[in-house]
């Protein structure tokens, strides 16, 4: 299983080591965080040392250190205003108040704050991630639920999951989640935020995180009910009636012969739900959660630079690349019986 | 359960609608402990229906069934007029065991863990025991070595005796075969035939649906022919192979021997 692993992706781990070694090099080579600020010039070195034994703070100091580049920016306010920008890249500390260098610094610093690197899980890609993987999860558990009531004999039961995945297929996801979050603890009398304590500064970040779970969980269930229905009727009758022959009762056939089966086809299609759900995240932009989407915007809006979208769709096409390995590594661990 | 009992499967009346179609037109058959029956007839003629009657896996329309005695379903017009209670049902049901045309083994599990899933599933047996039997079972018929492999890897004539194993595993009193060798390349006929024959040896009871004319001869103790959903006939293999007497049965043999 292990060799079979390594040969069967023998191309994609090479390049990811050569990469991998590419950026270590480039990491050792990075200047410090101590060297970059070594090239500021003395007046601002000598307002930094003031600023060292003042409780007034007089220069801003931005730091981002994107492993294999970083980028250090300071300002000030008040009687004299100063700004200097400066990047470190293999060995070397570069000005970067004009030119490429401005436009290199601007992109580290975006692309930092994207990922929300030191910020908590409410933030950036963290944000992203966190939301979207999460709401496979639900979706998945929710879609086998739904695809077992819709082939159910059942009329009530298969009934009542059609209407449901008609109607969240039916609708718009951004008007669901405006539901989830507004309408519902409107009619109910509650507010997302006070299911967590008031003490707890994200505590509007959380509680909107809940509720876009909630409804895009609800959301992917009615699409992943769809998958897991058509990969159990895609499973062979036969093995149903093999089932049955051996006193299997429906419980016991579907969690021990259909659903393990099943599992192997509907990978490819959850995996592209996952896709789907990745790029639906950035909805949570109308709701003010601070993920990849709104973080660019919020960068747009502030400083007026339209290149932030370009590392924007890079991040996106990064954890789409990534999660589409792992998927399609999950599909051959699955497959190994055919 | 007891053991007193004189026939340990008889169906009364047993008939079986799709629709407007009648595959099955009353159907009465007595099967004593330990006996082998074959059963032919042209394509269409309700052989396999009958046999998946049997065990539920088709609803009859209206007839009796009775395992051991006991009337286990009564139908009529595709109404259930009597059963016994569930657990019961579950219990006599298991008695029987099945043998499918398409073989219908579970592909993600190895041909081991195939033979060794019902036992600890259903009748909630001990795993190490039950691997230890399912190991007899493939020696068996033949696979010991194959033990680990998916059945994907197996040969079609592989993958049934291993569904012989499988069926075998449950410790039944009577194996249902339906059409066994029909989907097998004529090569791999012969293994698998060679498997029931040393089952009935054993004295369990076997129904089979076969096409095999030869191992009807020399295995069966009673042949059924059956065309249009009637038993049209049934004897000893010598009466039905030599002298047969409905003109159904006269022109199936003559168009088979001819082939």
């Amino acid at each position: 299983m292990k060799t079979g692993f390594f040969k069967q992706y023998s191309r994609q781990l090479i390049a990811a080591a050569v990469i991998l070694v590419i950026c270590i090099v480039l990491a050792i080579l990075k200047p410090a965080k101590e060297e970059l600020m070594s090239h500021t010039s003395p007046e601002m070195q000598k307002m930094i040392e003031a600023d060292a034994s003042s409780s007034r703070k007089r220069v801003t100091v931005t730091y981002n250190d994107l492993f294999i580049i970083n980028y250090a920016s300071l300002s000030t306010s008040g009687a004299k205003v100063m700004s200097e920008k400066y990047v470190g890249f293999v060995g070397r500390v570069y000005p970067a108040d004009e030119g490429v260098m401005k436009v290199t610094g601007q992109m580290v610093n975006y692309t930092y704050r994207m990922l929300g690197c030191r910020e908590n899980l409410m933030h950036g890609a963290k944000l992203t991630i966190l939301l979207t993987t999460l709401t496979v999860i639900f979706g998945v558990v929710l879609g086998t639920l739904l695809a077992l009531a819709k082939i159910s004999k059942k009329k009530l039961l298969s009934g009542a999951a059609g209407v449901y995945i008609f109607f969240f297929r039916g609708t718009p996801l951004l008007i669901q989640l405006f539901v989830v979050y507004f309408t519902v603890p409107g009619v109910f009398g509650f507010a997302w935020r006070d299911l967590f304590s008031a003490s707890d500064t994200e505590a509007v970040y959380k509680g909107a995180f809940l509720a876009a779970l909630i409804a895009f969980g609800l959301n992917s269930g009615a699409y992943c009910a769809e998958i897991v229905r058509s990969a159990i009727q895609s499973i062979d009758k036969g093995q149903f009636e093999a089932a049955k022959a051996l006193g299997m009762n429906y419980f016991q056939t579907m969690t021990r012969i259909i659903i393990p089966q099943s599992v192997r086809r509907m990978i490819p299609n959850v995996s592209n739900e996952f896709i789907m759900v990745l790029k639906d995240a950035s909805l949570v932009f109308a709701i003010s959660l601070m993920d990849i989407t709104t973080v660019s915007k919020n960068i747009m809006t502030s400083e007026g630079s339209y290149l932030v979208f370009i590392p924007a769709l890079v991040i996106y096409l990064v954890i789409t690349a990534f999660f589409g390995f792992i998927f399609d590594k999950i599909e051959k661990k699955f497959s190994v019986y055919e | 359960m007891s053991d007193n009992y004189e026939y340990i499967l008889k169906t009364e009346h047993v008939s079986k609608r799709f629709g407007t179609l009648e595959v099955l037109k009353d159907i009465n058959l007595e099967v004593k402990k330990g006996e082998v029956i074959c059963i032919i007839g042209p394509s269409g003629a309700g052989k396999s229906t009958f046999l998946r009657s049997l065990n539920q896996l088709e609803k009859i329309t209206s007839g009796k069934i009775f395992i051991k005695d006991e009337l286990f379903l009564h139908r009529e017009n595709d109404h259930t007029v009597e059963r016994l209670p569930r657990e019961k049902q579950q219990e006599l049901l298991l008695e029987m065991g099945m043998v499918f045309q398409r073989f219908n083994l579970f592909p993600h599990k190895t041909v081991l863990q195939n033979v060794c899933e019902a036992p600890v599933i259903v009748r909630k047996e001990k795993k190490d025991e039950v691997e230890k039997r399912a190991r007899d079972l493939l020696s068996k018929v033949g696979l010991s070595e194959k033990a680990d492999e998916y059945p994907s890897r197996l040969s079609g004539g592989q993958q049934q005796r291993v569904a012989i194993a499988r069926a075998l595993a449950m410790n039944p009193e009577i194996m249902l075969f339906d059409e066994p060798t029909s989907a097998l390349d004529p090569e791999l006929v012969g293994d698998v035939l060679q498997v029931m024959k040393e089952l009935a040896q054993t004295g369990m009871t076997m129904l089979c649906v076969t096409h095999e004319m030869g191992f009807a001869r020399e295995v069966a103790d009673r042949v059924l022919f059956m065309a249009d959903g009637i038993i049209a006939e049934q004897g000893t293999p010598e009466q039905i192979f030599t002298n047969p007497q409905a003109e159904r049965t006269k022109n199936f043999l003559n168009a088979i021997l001819e082939a």
